[in-house]
């Protein structure tokens, strides 16, 4: 199968064979969608593990992000200095969370940093009501609002502390099923 | 640091870590970590490694450790025998890789797939999931058929001494007679011989087992689909939470096209508003109502069973009319063309009248959109069932008593259904999808632009799949057409879909659906399919003159025959054995069944039991969180008094029975001074279950406790008043008038409150209690249960006596809890 190419060392795609859910053909791909963000800034060798990093607003402008709700947070939680600037390795880990292969486990973890705006380490009222707010377009009143957050929290809070802590989320998410092929981004 | 804290309820008091402290824990975990995946296989490791929650660099970094760890620990012992080892597993993932990736190249669709899903959802992807997966079972039989039962026979077998007298003329395409009829395309032109050729190749038994083996297979495969499938979406789902599943779970991440995002998110404000509004006006119907919804379901039932029933009969009889010419070389064109009668009439009945059954559906009122979807599944099922199973009913009695050769006539029949199927398929497309789309822009807008049938289209393919089926026996080359027709419907429809179809507007419940959609192509259809092959092959007598079982009582014979013969085989005397005492004794089959209800009544007794056991747990989750708020809450207060943690918790516990008690929405901002006069009212209300429960005679007035607690409470707010911020709250007002409400309302009557304000109540009691026994211990000066808890102040107010006095009262009356 050896095509030759000068992107990544062999071990390097080794590695990233064994950390993410990616073959090795997705991993060039990935890399030359990688590079189209910004051409100029991305190197087409990464032997050296050069440390670019692609802002948020460009990285944004992806097809597959481009119209989801929370593409704003979902790159902001798998950047690494949490202000959205990706490296390549952010942009390899965040498509291996999202893709198809990827366990229930890991998405829920991942899921929960989503929502979790304040980064608390809990979906408290406030984060659920930013939530509803992308989903609706804001045009939802104050008191629907509250009404839907309010529920929402009665419902998925086991432990009654009125906000869900990451094992709330977690059961809510093992009765879910379809949060499998919901929370999924082919690329 | 990316790395997820398990655990947040840290007490922020105590994170008093220097930054080494933090580093040194840091490591520590992760050389845990390191130390838990070198004891695992390579396999595993990487599963660990891949599913960890950390970011790229971690990930490689524990890697690179473990990979360390092991080549050192493995050094020390046998170097080559290890290295050997270890390039061995290296190389054999690279190969797995590889397969993989060559994979992905030769997978079918999977860029058109991605498109779909990406624009149109998941249900609808559902549907082409689902086509594409029918085609590997079509695809798989081809195989198989040309392999073990087409190619030998042209390679080594003889020519079939019948010839055609008729040339090729082309409605042979469509009818499958004529030309067709012998040519291998039919059992008829197999031959029942042994060949001789590299090895004894014996036809009988290779047909048998060749069809037989397929249909096992594809059984135990849509077996255990079906069953991941049901315990996935079924079993675990729990359909009771609507809100937070809106919410957190139902936005389809990979939808990326504008409008569809659009609609989806007007359509999830549209149900949330419904939702909302539901709440609060639930539908009171009147009797007469009821009845009235009762009887529109059931004559619409009754219509659509019987318009199906009709149907049936209307083929039956047709089929008849039909049947004239027994010699079948003879027929002119005409009458082989009117042999397509009875398929055009199928197809056309199983196009239109489920319109009808769409028409009833208007007038029928769902509770939801998901049963309407089942009820209509389930009259399209009942429909073509009725059909398939008078045309089978004519094909297994009718037929073999008409002709000679009747299996081929079978086969033609399956045929031309087969084909005259895809042809309206085809139609279906045209009318269903481009005309309405032209009339619901141009002509009638406000129809608007259809959206793509799910399940009218699963339903449509599941039977095509299902004829397919049943005339792999008869026919084993249907397979091919059955190919040729997947192929090209996969194009048609994604072509439609993306010219004349928008996205679905509701975000349903698809993996659900996708559940039922393989449960109905097991259960009517799969089982219908092999059970009229098994019962053609068991109980009716293959025609004498042609195909591979003539001159046979029935096909299953040719097993009996080849026992017989392997009889003659010595040391075979095991296989004789279980042939006779285990495939056709009915006491096995009888012990397996028995056995098998035993299972399955035991492991619905344990699923009862877990089922409670869930329930028990939650209730525990929810009792562990309280006592542990009501510890912090006093943790937290410098004036860690008892009585302010029991107004805490019953804070806490009131606006639970208020959120309960009606659905009037609670100000997240509740301030406190407002909670502890909650507090104070729901202690009355606990104070009066405490009466009704153990039907004492009231030995403090009620109104004692209320003014002393409210003049307390009025002295509590004014001393902190800076800890608890009150911003607009008039003081002494409102504490009166509470306080004045309470004791009316304990003066007042004691009618019998609802019983949903009970567990709460019982909780608070448990608060009180063990409040009062903090009190209690803390008088004493031992140590309490919560830790870090300042002493109550010497100079006890008011409240505290009133507190104790009460609590003397309660002791005589305690229960022990």
């Amino acid at each position: 199968m050896g095509n030759k190419q000068t992107t990544f060392t062999e071990e390097q795609l080794e590695a990233y064979q064994d950390c993410t859910y990616f073959t090795r053909k997705e991993i060039l791909r990935l890399h030359g969608r990688y590079r189209e963000l910004a051409p100029h800034l991305v190197p087409l060798d990464y032997t050296n593990n050069p440390d670019i990093r692609v802002p948020l607003s460009l990285i944004v402008t992806m097809p597959e992000l481009k119209e989801n709700p929370f593409k704003d947070r979902i790159v902001e939680t798998f950047s690494e200095d949490g202000q959205g600037n990706m490296s390549f390795n952010d942009f390899v880990d965040m498509f291996s969370a999202l893709c198809e292969t990827s366990p229930r486990e890991l998405k829920t973890i991942y899921a929960f940093k989503i929502y979790d705006y304040n980064r608390d380490n809990f979906i408290c009222k406030e984060d659920l009501r930013k939530t509803l707010n992308k989903l609706t377009k804001g045009e939802l009143t104050p008191e629907e609002l509250t009404l839907v957050c309010d529920k929402a929290i009665e419902e998925a809070d086991l432990d009654a502390d009125n906000k869900l802590s990451f094992a709330d989320f977690e059961n809510m998410i093992s009765k879910a099923p379809d949060f499998l092929s919901n929370f999924h981004i082919r690329i | 640091m990316r790395r997820m804290s398990m655990f947040p309820d840290a007490d922020p008091a105590h994170a008093a870590f220097t930054e080494d402290a933090i580093k040194s824990e840091m490591e520590n975990e992760e050389q845990n970590l390191v130390k838990e995946l070198v004891a695992l296989s390579t396999t595993d490791q990487i599963r660990k490694i891949r599913e960890l929650p950390m970011s790229f660099k971690e990930k490689k970094h524990v890697r690179t450790q473990v990979m360390e760890f092991k080549s050192s620990k493995q050094s020390h012992q046998f170097t080559r025998l290890s290295d050997c080892s270890r390039n061995m597993s290296l190389s054999i993932r690279r190969f797995g890789y590889s397969i993989k990736s060559a994979r992905q190249t030769l997978e079918l669709w999977h860029g058109i797939m991605k498109e779909i899903g990406g624009k149109f959802g998941s249900s609808v992807l559902n549907y082409f999931v689902l086509l594409k997966w029918l085609l590997m079972f079509n695809i798989f039989s081809c195989l198989i058929n040309f392999g073990f039962i087409t190619i030998p026979l042209l390679v080594y077998g003889h020519t079939p001494n019948i010839t055609s007298k008729v040339g090729f003329r082309g409605l042979e395409l469509l009818t499958g007679a004529g030309y067709f009829n012998y040519t291998i395309m039919y059992y008829g032109s197999y031959s029942n011989e042994t060949l001789y050729g590299l090895v004894d190749y014996n036809m009988q038994l290779a047909y048998f087992f060749t069809i037989a083996v397929y249909m096992v297979l594809c059984g135990i495969v849509l077996i255990f689909s079906m069953a991941s499938s049901f315990k996935k979406n079924f079993a675990l789902a729990n359909p009771a939470s609507n809100n937070a599943w809106q919410l957190l779970c139902s936005w389809d991440f990979s939808i990326t096209n504008e409008r569809a995002v659009n609609q989806r998110k007007n359509n999830l404000r549209v149900q949330l508003k419904e939702s909302l509004s539901e709440k609060a006006h639930r539908e009171r119907q009147t009797v007469s109502e009821k009845l009235k919804h009762y009887g529109i379901y059931i004559g619409s039932w009754l219509l659509s069973t019987s318009l199906a029933v009709g149907c049936g009969v209307s083929i039956f009889y047709l089929c008849q009319y039909e049947d004239k010419a027994v010699d079948t070389e003879t027929w002119s064109l005409l009458q082989e063309a009117e042999t397509l009668l009875v398929p055009f009439v199928v197809s056309l009945m199983n196009m239109v009248i489920p319109l009808f059954f769409s028409l009833f559906n208007k007038f029928e009122h769902f509770s939801n959109q998901r049963k309407q979807i089942y009820a209509m599944l389930f009259r399209n099922v009942i429909l073509r069932m009725s059909i398939l199973g008078v045309l089978c009913y004519y094909w297994m009695y009718m037929v073999p008593q008409k002709f000679t050769c009747w299996e081929p006539m079978v086969g033609q029949a399956l045929y031309r259904l087969v084909i005259v199927d895809f042809i309206f398929l085809m139609l279906g497309s045209f009318f269903g999808e481009f005309l309405r789309n032209v009339i619901g822009t141009t002509l009638q807008p406000r129809l608007g632009v259809p959206e793509f049938d799910v399940a009218r289209n699963v339903l449509e393919i599941i039977y095509a799949q299902t004829l397919a089926w049943i005339g792999i026996y008869f026919s084993p080359l249907l397979p091919v057409i059955q190919i040729l027709k997947f192929f090209i419907l996969f194009y048609i429809k994604k072509v439609s879909l993306t010219r004349n179809c928008q996205p679905s507007q509701r975000s349903g419940r698809a993996a659900q659906m996708k559940t039922i959609f393989i449960f109905l192509l097991f259960f009517p259809f799969f089982v219908g399919a092999l059970s009229i092959v098994a019962y053609t092959a068991w109980s009716l007598t293959p025609s004498e003159q042609c195909g591979p079982f003539r001159g046979l009582n029935s096909t299953f014979s040719v097993i009996g025959e080849w026992i017989d013969e392997v009889d003659k085989i010595p040391g075979s005397e095991w296989v004789v054995w279980i042939y006779q005492n285990v495939i056709r004794s009915e006491i096995f089959y009888f012990l397996v069944t028995l056995i098998i209800l035993v299972i399955i009544y035991i492991f619905w007794q344990l699923t009862q039991g877990r089922k409670e056991l869930i329930i028990l747990l939650s209730q525990q989750i929810v009792n562990h969180t309280k006592q542990r708020s009501a510890e912090h809450s006093n943790g937290r207060q410098s004036h860690s008094n008892a009585v302010v943690q029991v107004l805490l918790a019953r804070q806490q516990v009131e606006e639970e029975e208020r959120r309960s008690a009606s659905g009037v929405p609670v100000p997240s901002d509740i301030s406190t001074s407002d909670a502890m006069m909650q507090a104070m009212l729901a202690r009355q209300k606990a104070e009066r279950q405490d009466e009704k429960f153990y039907e004492i005679p009231n030995e403090h007035p009620p109104s004692l406790d209320a003014v002393a607690l409210s003049m307390a409470a009025r002295q509590r707010a004014e001393e902190e008043d800076e800890y608890w911020s009150i911003t607009d709250f008039n003081q002494s007002n409102p504490v009166n008038r509470f306080g004045m409400q309470a004791r009316q309302r304990a003066e007042g009557n004691r009618e019998d409150e609802p019983n949903d304000a009970l567990s709460p109540v019982s909780s608070v009691m448990t608060q009180v209690m063990q409040a009062r026994q903090r009190a209690e211990e803390e008088e004493r000066g031992q140590s309490t249960r919560a830790p870090g808890q300042n002493p109550a102040p010497s100079g006890s107010s008011a409240l505290i006596q009133a507190m104790l006095a009460r609590q003397q009262a309660q002791n005589e009356y305690d229960d022990g809890y």
